[in-house]
């Protein structure tokens, strides 16, 4: 047996061992991921009832569903996207945390408004609370018990 | 997980999803089912199947990596073996009593090593290695061996990865006596024609000659390569084709034997089988199906038994017998015997065939008359010298079959790896052998016998056999057979002999084949 | 991880708000280090067979090496800087994929492709390096500055326009090699159409599928026992069956065709749900194949081949068994990289190796075990654009990514499957491995328009602080028996502040 040989090999299988902890990371991440997002509960949260929209979308008097996370923003990855030209392209998220609703301003040009009063950081919200963004204007409803609609 | 958030599509929502307590009161007035499959479902559906996809290709890679890996990486046009032959000394080639057949020498311009062969009667079974026009023989099915790229050996193989020197060429000895292969070539003379001899006990090859022979050193040489290449791929006579493995020949009767290992190895035939019908058959002809089967001169006209018909050799005899084993018996035990297929040999073999297999009676025949005239040897029936003398060797090897061999042993780094005998399976009794070993040694050394296979006994040693003369209709003289083998209580030598035109079997097979197994008893003597 | 501003820069980086990308770098810090092994590995292969005075170890090319990994952590801190939150597995899988692919480009015959650029005279590796490099930085650039679908999503049609022109324009203008028209030379450019075809493809068909999904869904023809959806909303398929039986007739491309198609059924069952539609179409595709295989020489050569590789080793079959010959020489280990694919004569055994087989090379050098390996790679790729596409947020966006990554893998699938004999060989290239510039800037294409479609805006909120085991027993019953009442504890209206 050749030391230098035997240094060729060692390289070579370690090459293939690092492909394999590679693959094994990412395969860790993906069970991680799919974990995550069985947890997930796949129920509404809440509602938000468009109560004014001068844009047209959303669509005045339609009820959006929530899930834990609805980001509200005029770009198109938004969860519920406006038409405005006061709203940021991500102006606002709203979020479920343990029991209770959140929102938080997102570095919006104009602001985030709950009830006519400016959101600073992260504050909590009730159902029946109005949030507007630009000139829209939704408010938050208790999700329906009745959840099989259709 | 954002989806459910757009008005527009709420029936993406599986109705699974909620939960039991809140939907069970709700359950009775549920509306059908949504029309859409969630996007999310059916996007996992396509991700599956092209998973199970996936499978398939690591099962495939796993094949070809790991299943087919040692013969593909042996094969011979595999570049591994072919810059292996360009970069290594291949190992030698010895006969069984250690005499160098194959050798190198080295290009005095070049370097490059080139191969050296000893002795030209060898040329159909070694072949040639060269770097220009390929390989052929054993170099070519010993061709990972020989240069060392492999050495029979799995984990040998992954170890020597770790070496600095990858190669391991190993030495083959063949068991092949070249006093015995020089006097076949030299018996054979200006004719074509093939020699087998084996040890029926181990299936050691002890002679295979084909000729014509050709000049394999002027193939190997750098030299004289193109023009002699040329020169014998061209020839008339097809020098490179090993008639002893490849050429399919009318056996005529020494296919007789075949019969009647089936015939009794079926129960359908014994020692004292006779057919009342034969000794009119022998004045009139046998009607088969309303085709007449005729005798061949001198048969007397009475009921013979096993021995006897083979002794005269009597073709109605044998018809009979055919008719009575059957063709799924005769093709059954042909079979075993290794007809069907090309045998599993250290060179390519051509296959031996019963009958064309085409036709619709048992064993493949198109009807009683091809089964009949299959029986005594004419039909559709082909066979290669080796393949007969196999047949021979089963005989008298109490019917268990030996696997032929040409190497007995590869010699390397690591020592010497002894290619061990195979047995290919039991063909027919021990006892049933016996009454055919009887029934052959009549053939040749009783007075009736002697007449049809003159010169074929060995002086003071029992011998067995039979002659055959395949005739070949038009005009031309008929192929001349003999295969057979001696002693017949315990034989060490089993041979066949054809001779392309060479006659009657005993005007030039039988003498040959006696001649040839003295020289053995002579050489080998005990 | 919240988004934090850049105070101390300048006005114009304002809006930039750097976001950690923690799995992403660990994982691209383990492609650095395997690549570097790897390129160790590659350079210690000759000095086996010649052995050298120095038995240290040292990179192949550290300069390419280094170009390349600076590369990827380039882009890498640019997606930080974005702040986006896109996937962060996909780029350390196709990194890794595209530093194998080097390493391989690197120790193959740097001759196979040879070009004089100014005064520098670039071989293999230098011409795969720079299509690397071109194409992750089109990944990057795509992945930062797409924020908006709305180009893609409106003009389906002009898309579809624009492949079938470019399809047209390349049976008319293209230059042709071996008798087959693949490729467009536009000045001193040239490049496959089909490559880029292949995005426009999935961009018109998850256009149209989204928009008559529900439609294509309706039972009202029958034919037999067979339901279909109203006939005018079959053209589709039965155009797509035209267009890649057109390119079997007209371009004998057999790969092309056949990966179009697959993606095609793939994309319809994913919108409709409906195996009917599989099945309409693998029948249309083997009575395509069936009659392709008596009128087009190509096809019957191909098939030929497949069927008996070994009946002409020297002749037709070469190629493939060649590939065999390789993948047996490999074994369970390989060769080591470097290490494999003998040349005889000068001749390397396999001259498409870089372009058709890079597989059965780096199944020669890595063995079975780097084989699994580089296919358990591209199933990371699949995976990942699927779960971008299961999570996106509406079908149009989800068949997008579901397309692009269904042409990755079933690319990958169709020149594997060729290479190993599983099916006929059609010359189509190793996603991200092939040597080729079209092949990997589309690459780059498909991987910048996932990445900008992994983009989910927002991070979750952080899970439930975890609370006493009482309060949450105490939680799950009261959630159990009123479900709805439960999740106010909030006066209806109550101002909170």
């Amino acid at each position: 047996m050749d030391p230098f040989l035997i240094t060729v090999w060692v390289v070579r299988l370690l090459f293939l061992a690092l492909l394999y902890l590679f693959l094994f990371r990412i395969a860790k991440a993906l069970v991680g991921d799919l974990r995550a997002a069985a947890r997930e509960p796949g129920a509404e949260l809440g509602r938000l009832i468009v109560v004014a929209s001068p844009g047209g979308e959303p669509v005045e008097g339609t009820s959006l569903a929530l899930d834990a996370i609805a980001t509200i923003g005029r770009d198109v990855n938004n969860a519920i996207v406006v038409e405005d030209q006061f709203a940021s392209a991500e102006h606002a998220i709203l979020t479920f945390r343990g029991r209770a609703w959140y929102v938080e301003d997102l570095g919006s040009t104009n602001g985030t408004f709950v009830n006519g009063s400016p959101v600073q950081g992260v504050s909590p919200l009730g159902f029946g609370d109005v949030i507007q963004v630009g000139q829209v204007r939704l408010r938050l409803e208790r999700p329906r018990s009745d959840r099989s609609r259709r | 997980m954002t989806d459910g958030n757009d008005p527009g599509v709420p029936a993406q929502r599986d109705p699974h999803d909620v939960p039991a307590v809140a939907s069970a009161p709700v359950r009775a007035s549920v509306p059908p089912r949504p029309r859409l499959a969630p996007l999310g479902r059916t996007i996992g559906h396509v991700g599956l199947a092209l998973t199970v996809a996936f499978a398939g290709l690591a099962l495939g890679a796993g094949y070809w990596q790991v299943i087919r890996s040692p013969d593909l990486s042996t094969a011979a046009d595999n570049p591994a073996v072919i810059a292996a032959a360009r970069n290594v000394v291949r190992g030698q080639i010895v006969d069984r009593d250690g005499r160098v057949l194959a050798t190198n020498a080295r290009n005095k311009a070049t370097g490059e090593p080139y191969r050296r062969y000893a002795d030209r009667t060898f040329s159909t079974v070694i072949g040639y290695a060269t770097a220009d026009f390929g390989t052929a023989g054993l170099e070519r099915s010993w061709n990972a061996q020989l240069t060392g790229v492999s050495n029979g050996n799995a984990i040998g193989d992954l170890l020597r990865k770790f070496r600095s020197d990858p190669y391991d060429p190993q030495k083959l000895t063949l068991g092949i006596s070249s006093a015995l292969q020089r006097a076949a070539v030299r018996g054979l003379g200006d004719d074509r024609g093939a020699v087998v001899m084996l040890d029926p006990r181990t299936g050691e090859v002890l002679a295979l000659a084909s000729t014509p022979t050709y000049d394999t050193n002027a193939i190997a040489n750098p030299d004289t390569s193109r023009e002699a290449f040329a020169a014998v791929r061209e020839a008339a006579s097809r020098p490179l084709l090993t008639r002893a493995t490849q050429g399919q020949y009318v056996p005529g009767s020494v296919f007789k034997i075949v019969t009647a290992v089936a015939g009794l190895g079926s129960g359908r035939l014994t020692a004292s089988t006779t057919f009342p019908e034969q000794p009119r058959a022998e004045r009139d002809g046998l009607l088969v199906s309303g085709f007449r089967v005729n005798e061949h001169p001198g048969v007397p006209a009475r009921s013979l038994d096993l021995a006897g018909a083979t002794e005269w050799s009597s073709n109605i005899w044998y018809a009979l017998a055919g008719l009575r084993t059957g063709g799924d018996n005769l093709a059954k035990f042909a079979e075993r015997m290794g007809f069907g297929a090309p045998l599993d040999f250290d060179l390519p073999t051509a296959r031996s065939q019963v009958t064309n297999g085409d036709g619709g009676a048992p064993g493949g025949f198109s009807d009683d008359v091809e089964l009949a005239n299959a029986a005594y040897g004419q039909g559709e029936t082909l066979v290669t010298p080796l393949q007969m003398a196999m047949v021979a060797a089963t005989v008298a090897n109490d019917g268990t079959l030996m696997k032929p061999h040409l190497v007995t042993a590869a010699t390397g780094r690591d020592g010497t790896r002894t290619i061990a005998p195979e047995q290919l399976g039991v063909v027919f009794a021990p006892d049933e052998a016996a009454a055919l070993q009887v029934a052959m040694r009549r053939a040749v050394e009783s007075s009736v016998g002697r007449q049809f296979t003159s010169g074929a006994k060995v002086p003071g040693v029992t011998t067995a056999g039979k002659s055959g003369t395949a005739e070949l209709g038009g005009r031309g003289a008929p192929h001349s057979w003999f295969i057979g083998f001696a002693p017949v209580d315990d034989p060490r030598v089993a041979i066949a002999v054809l001779v392309e035109r060479g006659g009657r079997g005993g005007e030039r097979a039988a003498p040959l084949a006696g001649d040839l197994m003295a020289l053995f008893f002579k050489t080998f003597p005990r | 991880m919240t988004a934090a501003t850049a105070s101390g820069l300048p006005a114009i980086l304002g809006p930039i708000r750097p976001r950690a990308r923690g799995r992403e770098s660990k994982l691209l810090a383990l492609v650095a280090i395997t690549i570097l092994v790897g390129s160790v590995s590659l350079e210690l292969a000759p000095r086996v067979a010649d052995p050298g005075e120095s038995t240290g170890l040292s990179l192949a090319n550290p300069l390419h090496v280094a170009i390349y990994l600076g590369l990827i952590g380039l882009a890498h801190l640019v997606l930080i800087l974005s702040g986006r939150r896109m996937d962060q597995v996909l780029l350390p899988a196709t990194a890794m994929l595209g530093g194998i692919s080097l390493l391989l480009m690197e120790r193959l015959p740097q001759t196979l492709v040879a070009q004089d650029v100014g005064p520098w005279k670039l071989g293999l590796g230098d011409v795969q390096l720079a299509w690397l490099v071109l194409s992750f930085s089109l990944a990057t650039a795509l992945a930062v500055t797409v924020r908006n679908d709305r180009w893609l999503r409106l003009y389906k049609y002009t898309w579809a326009a624009a492949g079938v022109a470019l399809l047209v324009a390349t049976y008319f203008l293209g230059d042709e090699i071996n008798g087959q028209r693949l490729s467009l030379s536009l000045g001193p450019l040239s490049g496959q159409p089909a490559e880029l075809l292949k995005v426009i493809l999935v961009v018109f068909l998850a256009g149209y599928l989204s928009e008559y999904r529900p439609l294509l869904v309706e039972e009202s023809t029958k034919v037999g026992p067979i339901s279909l959806p109203p006939l005018p909303f079959l053209a589709p398929m039965v155009a797509m069956w035209a267009i890649a039986l057109g390119l079997v007739v007209v371009q004998r491309d057999l790969g092309a065709a056949l990966l179009f198609f697959t993606v095609f059924l793939f994309l319809l069952y994913a919108a409709t749900g409906r195996p009917g539609y599989v099945i309409v179409g693998v029948i249309l595709f083997l009575a395509g194949s069936f009659v392709m295989y008596n009128l087009v020489g190509t096809v019957q050569t191909r098939v030929d081949i497949w069927l008996d590789p070994f009946k002409s080793p020297t002749g037709d079959g070469y190629q493939i068994v060649q590939s065999l010959y390789a993948f047996g020489r490999g074994g369970l280990l390989g060769t080591g990289l470097g290490a494999g694919l003998p040349t005889v004569g000068g001749n390397l055994p396999i001259p498409a190796v870089h372009t058709d087989f890079p597989l059965a090379a780096l199944g020669e050098e890595l063995g079975l075990v780097g084989v699994l390996g580089i296919l358990g790679l591209f199933l990371v790729v699949v995976e990942r654009g699927l779960r971008i596409a299961a999570s996106a947020a509406d079908e149009f966006r989800a068949l997008l990514a579901a397309g692009l990554a269904l042409v990755i893998g079933t690319q990958a699938l169709i020149i594997a499957a060729g290479n190993l004999k599983l099916i006929p060989l059609t010359g189509i290239t190793l996603p991200f491995v092939s040597y080729g510039g079209s092949s990997l800037l589309v690459n780059g294409i498909i991987v910048g328009l996932l990445l900008a479609l992994s983009d989910r805006g927002v991070e979750p909120p952080p899970p439930p602080k975890p609370r006493s085991r009482l309060a949450r027993l105490t939680g799950r019953v009261t959630r159990l028996e009123t479900p709805a009442s439960a999740r106010a504890p909030l006066p209806p209206g109550g101002g909170t502040r």
